[in-house]
């Protein structure tokens, strides 16, 4: 994915660009390149221990621990209706500050951070629609990410 | 800006409090103190002046007119009003000092403030007029020409001479020896004038000058307006160097027209009036003192106000030597001190039970941690007390609510309360302030009878009477209402009920207790009829689910006829509890000890089938369900027969059960962490969890709650 809209290492924008582009971190769940607003992100950690909460649907994976804080976990694969798949190496856990309420998102695989124009973002096809995803664009390569829709991750169904 | 706004925000609504307070008190007894007229003067006037400041004028000026109000009182003697003055008055004073609270209500919510005040000055004005008996008497003026000559009564008449004037204004400073003089004149028109040379003074103190100032009482005597203008402000400095630098800070200050400098022609001339020098002093004792006599006196709002005495000391004698024994902090300080005193708690057992440590002999390491622990254990002592209120405050608001109540209702009621400086943690605090105002708004619209003739007829003191009390009881504290009015009917209750459609079984199988209960479920109002205070169909549900939010319990008791009873238990601090931990498969779990009756291993054969095929035991001649946690929550774990595991006897409130878990792990002290609110999605609540705290190795061990894992196991069947 080394197409022209990469920018792993653009730091100072000038004010500009940063008024239409959006800085993105994206990662893959079930096969899916999928977005969330760099905004929201706290921080990625690995191999925590997740303490099991009972009588809670099977994607609340329960909380963590981090540093004193008390953290709930969800499963980002089995939010969106996909079999789960054992955890490897690459599995981590994203912790995300939305309007104050913190999560952490268990993923495949995390990707890489990148500047997307928000103009090029387009809604999701009707007919096609699915749950927690907001818009979509398509880079370069072909590849297609999508963009998670963070308010809705706090709502149950 | 933020932080004076905080401190405006305090002092006023203190003083507004403590206002009522004395207003409930002073009319109780149907007349005022002379004491009372001048605290309501002087309060006035602080909110006068700070208000002032922050430019918040609405305010200002309705305490301005209650000032006057209150000074032609203190000067003409309380005897001259008759009985029908002093009802106006108290009256009066409710409605200003509710307009007062509304007013800082906007500025607490960001609102704009209300520009139409004249109602209220109007209406206070009126009654001035009515009073002081000559409509034509030009209130505020005559007043201002009073308090002039008054003030300078030493200084008026002989004011013929600049000189003279000035020498005998520097006698009434003490030590008037320094021998270089500022003379600072004040914009013309400019109001406030002694509450700027007053933020000249904090100025000048900000850059460490030593100086002295004249009039000496600025701040707290508004009177020294009227030489300010006249006469200029003025300040002693020692040395040239020390002139130098206060013209520098004074040059940066709003509002000051002209400045001079001048030498003490008086260092000479040794030239010392006692007399006006005890007048200047007198004056300036007269604060401290009679506000002791106040504080000493109503014992009712002591509490309050000496906490809010300290910040005025503070600012009025800067320079005296008076230990600061009190001082306000911001509560989101005090959260992030005991956040982290339960940090240190959780570290402190991290490393003493490090796994590091096994197996090793360490007498000195022992020692150490012994010590840490005891030191530990008393700074979470101190810390949890630091938060810790009287409830008076809010018991005090109860005052107010019954007195309007009484007048709107008609009805003749006395509160009493009793304990009312049982301190709580302050989120309990304000969390049952509005409960409490909600079950004494019952008590006076439904309990205390209609007819003063039915209190009669009931062999009753024609005055009803509240009993709002506060006692503490080990970990708890338990709030009581109760009043002796007309009590429950449950057969009403019950009918309403059956009507609402909110019965769930048979009416003639529910118990009196369960009837009483009913109440509290939403929806639910006796009154038939709506009125400003109760029954809007908001009632006894919300007063409920408030004081479940902060662990308590509620319960009521009645008898046709006699009163009925509220009760509220709360948690005395929800932060630190002991527990016990256990261990279920890989999940450890926290059952608080004040839960735990007793903990037993038992045999297959003392396990009993019901007739639904539950397990039941006999412990001391009752039988107890026994609540598998592996079953209830799905946790897979080896130890499924009933001889490997452990039975905790548990209970609470009238629920009693026991739990089987795998093993006892020990016992713990434990902060307790509310579980995320995202979780709340998920009802978790209601599943026996109320919470979660972290173990000395990191991890997380859930706080079960006996109450509601009860409720959980018997909904899953």
């Amino acid at each position: 994915m080394s197409a022209a809209t990469v920018e792993n290492t653009a730091v100072n924008e000038n004010p500009e660009v940063s008024v239409s582009t959006e800085r993105f971190l994206t990662f893959s769940s079930n096969g899916l390149n999928i977005g969330v607003s760099t905004n929201y992100v706290i921080e990625i950690i690995t191999n925590h221990i997740i303490t099991v909460l009972p009588l809670v649907p099977d994607y609340v994976k329960g909380i963590i621990n981090l540093r004193g804080q008390i953290i709930p976990i969800i499963d980002i694969r089995l939010r969106m209706g996909n079999p789960s798949i054992d955890y490897t190496n690459s599995t981590c856990i994203i912790v995300l500050n939305i309007n104050s309420v913190q999560i952490g998102i268990i993923v495949d695989d995390v990707q890489q951070v990148m500047d997307i124009d928000q103009s090029q973002i387009s809604p999701v096809p009707v007919e096609n629609r699915q749950e927690l995803i907001s818009g979509m664009v398509s880079s370069s390569d072909r590849s297609v990410i999508l963009f998670l829709d963070c308010e809705q991750l706090l709502q149950t169904y | 800006m933020d932080n004076m706004l905080e401190m405006y925000l305090y002092e006023t609504n203190t003083l507004l409090e403590e206002l009522d307070a004395l207003l409930i008190e002073a009319e109780k007894n149907k007349d005022f103190t002379t004491n009372d007229v001048n605290e309501i003067f002087r309060s006035m006037h602080t909110i006068k002046g700070s208000s002032a400041m922050m430019e918040f004028s609405s305010l200002m000026e309705i305490a301005h007119h209650i000032e006057d109000l209150f000074f032609y009182i203190r000067e003409n003697g309380l005897d001259s009003m008759d009985e029908s003055h002093k009802n106006d008055l108290f009256s009066l004073m409710f409605q200003s000092t509710d307009a007062l609270r509304s007013e800082v209500e906007k500025i607490e919510n960001d609102e704009p403030l209300s520009t139409n005040i004249d109602p209220i000055i109007a209406n206070i004005n009126s009654f001035l007029e009515k009073i002081s008996g000559s409509g034509n008497n030009s209130s505020d003026e005559s007043q201002e020409s009073e308090e002039k000559s008054e003030s300078t009564s030493d200084a008026g008449p002989s004011s013929e001479q600049k000189i003279a004037l000035l020498n005998q204004e520097l006698a009434g400073a003490p030590q008037s020896d320094l021998p270089y003089f500022i003379r600072i004149f004040f914009e013309q028109g400019c109001g406030m004038e002694h509450l700027r040379a007053f933020m000249t003074i904090t100025a000048l103190k900000d850059v460490e000058l030593d100086f002295k100032y004249y009039p000496e009482d600025v701040e707290t005597n508004s009177d020294t307006i009227e030489t300010i203008i006249e006469n200029g402000f003025y300040i002693a400095l020692s040395s040239q160097q020390d002139v130098e630098r206060a013209l520098n800070v004074i040059k940066e200050q709003n509002s000051i027209e002209t400045y001079e400098v001048m030498e003490n022609a008086l260092l000479k001339q040794e030239k010392a009036e006692p007399k006006a020098q005890e007048a200047a002093a007198s004056h300036h004792e007269e604060a401290p003192e009679s506000s002791a006599a106040v504080s000493a006196s109503s014992a009712q709002a002591s509490q309050t106000q000496a906490a809010a005495q300290t910040p005025q000391t503070q600012k009025s004698t800067p320079a005296a030597p008076v230990k600061q024994s009190l001082i306000s902090v911001n509560l989101s300080k005090l959260d992030s001190l005991v956040a982290i005193v339960g940090e240190i708690i959780i570290a402190e057992s991290m490393v003493t039970s490090s796994p590091d440590l096994e197996g090793l002999k360490l007498d000195n390491f022992m020692k150490s941690a012994r010590q840490l622990r005891k030191l530990n254990d008393e700074l979470q002592d101190i810390a949890m007390s630091l938060r810790m209120v009287p409830v008076s405050g809010t018991f005090q608001k109860m005052n107010r609510i019954v007195r309007d109540m009484k007048k709107k209702l008609n009805k003749d009621v006395r509160l009493t309360i009793v304990g009312e400086h049982t301190e709580v943690d302050k989120t309990i605090v304000d969390s049952i302030g509005d409960p409490l105002m909600h079950i004494v708004r019952n008590s006076m619209d439904h309990g205390i009878e209609e007819n003063v003739q039915d209190r009669i007829d009931a062999g009753k003191d024609p005055q009803g009477e509240i009993i709002l009390s506060a006692a503490h009881t080990g970990s708890e504290v338990i709030i009581t209402v109760s009043d002796d009015g007309q009590g429950m009917d449950t057969e009403k209750i019950l009918a309403k009920a059956e009507r609402n459609g909110i019965l769930t079984k048979p009416a003639y199988e529910y118990s009196q207790k369960e009837i009483l209960s009913l109440l509290m479920l939403p929806g639910f109002s006796t009154n038939e009829e709506v009125t400003e205070f109760s029954g809007r169909g908001v009632g006894m549900d919300v007063v409920k689910k408030n004081v479940e939010s902060v662990g308590g319990t509620i319960s009521l008791s009645s008898e046709l006829g006699k009163g009925s009873c509220t009760t509220l238990k709360i948690p005395l601090t929800m932060a630190i509890a002991d527990g016990m931990e256990v261990s279920v498969g890989k999940s450890m779990f926290t059952i608080p000890i004040a839960n735990i009756r007793q903990s037993f291993k038992t045999q297959k054969g003392d396990v009993i089938l019901d007739a639904n095929g539950n397990e039941i035991i006999k412990c001391l001649d009752d039988f107890y369900p026994i609540i598998r946690v592996h079953d209830l929550y799905n946790i897979e774990t080896d130890i499924t027969t009933i001889e490997d595991g452990i039975l905790i006897w548990v209970e609470d409130a009238d629920k009693s059960y026991c739990l089987f878990v795998d093993d006892l792990l020990g016992e713990q002290q434990v902060v307790v962490k509310p579980l995320p609110s995202f979780l709340s999605n998920y009802n978790i609540k209601n599943s026996g969890i109320s919470g979660c705290t972290i173990l000395g190795n990191g991890n997380i061990s859930l706080i079960l709650d006996i109450k509601t894992l009860y409720a959980a196991f018997y909904n899953q069947y």
